[in-house]
């Protein structure tokens, strides 16, 4: 998995492939997210071309985060397989998925 | 009626005959007799033509009343055996009906889509627990890796309390030389540096069982990591994607299932309109009884004037005796047998009518396979 931070540090776009091989990377990311200052936490899944159930549960863990912090988390574009896996896990019921 | 005391008209006959299609008699009596008996001779020879001619119609209608009645009778009994398999053909697609509703599960239909709505609603839980599952494992492992930042951190911890130790144990060492050099003097420091030495033997006896302990907690942790992880990288998205698949499935099974009910329920439909026009052509078959009765009369009303032309025809030649033995009128006959398209027909007409023959039994001859048994006149046309 690959990932790029924005300047305000509450929005990172992530690339490749999502699996549990990235789980340390992940929780290194979901800090630097929920160090950041804004509201809402984005993560924009645009380019991401593939993703496992490890993956769908390190999102539940940053989303629960997120809440304990009170701040808002979005996944954006979800795009091929990881669409169909949202779709199909109902994702946009636990989080708010933009297209 | 007849009037035999008044010359009839000439003109009157002809158009009558020429009216009712068969040709005109004429006469081919070599002498020519007086005109009213020879008007009478035509009378007789006429009648006597159409005796012959009603007796080989009443045969052709009683033969073909017998032949259509035979056949009627084995159609009437072919339809009632096709009244029979329709209804039964009715009943099994019928039957289909309960098929294309749903599946039977012990003992009780299950409709198609409700077994749909069964297997979304399993496999939204069996996904929903997949991703508990998932999100449980990565807490574990994120826990597990805390845990092992934990203990390594204790066992930079306990390299420094070595460290301490043998300081501890250097100092104590020294303290104890130091004594022995003071002699006397250093009696009460020997004691208290032989103290610090087994306090230090005791911190390093414990710090080595505190390290055989780290030890196997770090193993502990190591063991719980590696088999967490093995847990954690079962990949269950495809399980996952399966209820998309399956979902698929069933939206095509309820799909084909709905076009099978509209089928099925056309097959009912159709299989009773079969049975309905099935019956309904048993029943008109049975009308054929009425058709008998119908022919029966005409055959009873050709027998009548059969009997009324025999017996104008005997008066007759009883008061001139010279009228018997009228020639018949082979002209009009071969007229009126060019009419006859059927070849059998017009054999038999020729036997009766010429050599006066009463038919045989005509009823090998309805199916077409024979010639009449050829009279003498047979040959003649």
């Amino acid at each position: 998995m690959r990932f790029e931070f924005d300047a305000d540090e509450s929005k990172v776009s992530i690339s490749a492939e999502f699996t549990f091989t990235d789980h340390a990377t992940f929780k290194v990311i979901a800090a630097r997210l929920l160090d950041g200052q804004d509201k809402a936490i984005v993560i924009d899944l645009a380019k991401l071309e593939f993703i496992d159930s490890a993956g769908l549960g390190m999102l539940l863990i940053v989303r629960d985060e997120a809440d304990k912090a009170r701040r808002s988390l979005v996944l954006r574009s979800p795009c091929g397989q990881v669409k169909r896996m949202f779709d199909v896990t109902k994702f946009d019921t636990l989080f708010t998925v933009e297209a | 009626m007849f009037r035999l005391g008044r010359k009839p008209r000439e003109t009157s006959v002809r158009l009558v005959v020429a009216s009712t299609s068969p040709p005109s008699i004429h006469s081919e009596v070599e002498a020519p007799p007086p005109p009213h008996e020879a008007l009478l001779q035509r009378w007789i020879s006429l009648a006597d033509m159409q005796q012959r001619v009603i007796q080989a119609l009443v045969s052709e209608i009683a033969h073909t009343s017998g032949f259509v009645e035979t056949e009627a009778d084995a159609l009437s009994g072919r339809f009632q055996r096709l009244a029979v398999s329709a209804e039964q053909q009715t009943a099994r697609v019928d039957s289909l009906t309960h098929l294309a509703t749903g599946i039977e599960v012990e003992g009780k239909i299950v409709p198609i889509d409700r077994i749909a709505g069964l297997l979304e609603s399993t496999l939204g839980d069996v996904v929903e627990k997949i991703l508990h599952l998932s999100k449980d494992s990565m807490s574990m492992v994120y826990a597990l890796d805390e845990l092992k930042a934990n203990v390594q951190r204790v066992e930079k911890c306990m390299e420094q309390l070595d460290g301490v130790n043998n300081t501890t144990n250097m100092l104590a060492l020294n303290a104890r030389i130091e004594a022995e050099r003071a002699g006397a003097a250093g009696s009460a420091f020997r004691v208290v540096a032989n103290e610090v030495r087994e306090l230090s033997k005791v911190t390093q006896a414990l710090a080595a069982t505190m390290k055989s302990e780290l030890k196997g907690v770090t193993d502990g942790i190591s063991h719980g990591h590696a088999t967490l992880q093995r847990v954690a990288t079962i990949d269950l998205s495809g399980n996952i994607l399966a209820k998309d698949r399956l979902e698929v499935l069933m939206v095509a099974l309820v799909s084909r299932n709905a076009n099978l009910e509209t089928i099925v329920a056309d097959a009912v439909k159709e299989a009773g309109l079969i049975s309905a026009d099935v019956d309904g052509m048993v029943t008109g078959i049975q009308f054929q009884d009425r058709t008998r009765q119908r022919l029966e009369h005409v055959v009873d009303t050709l027998h009548l004037l059969d009997r009324a032309l025999e017996e104008i025809k005997s008066s007759t030649t009883t008061t001139l005796p010279e009228l018997a033995g009228a020639a018949p009128d082979i002209e009009w006959v071969k007229k009126l047998l060019e009419r006859f398209t059927m070849s059998e027909m017009r054999a038999r007409f020729v036997v009766h009518l010429l050599d006066g023959e009463l038919p045989d039994d005509l009823s090998d001859d309805m199916s077409g396979n024979n010639a009449p048994s050829s009279g003498g006149s047979t040959e003649l046309f």
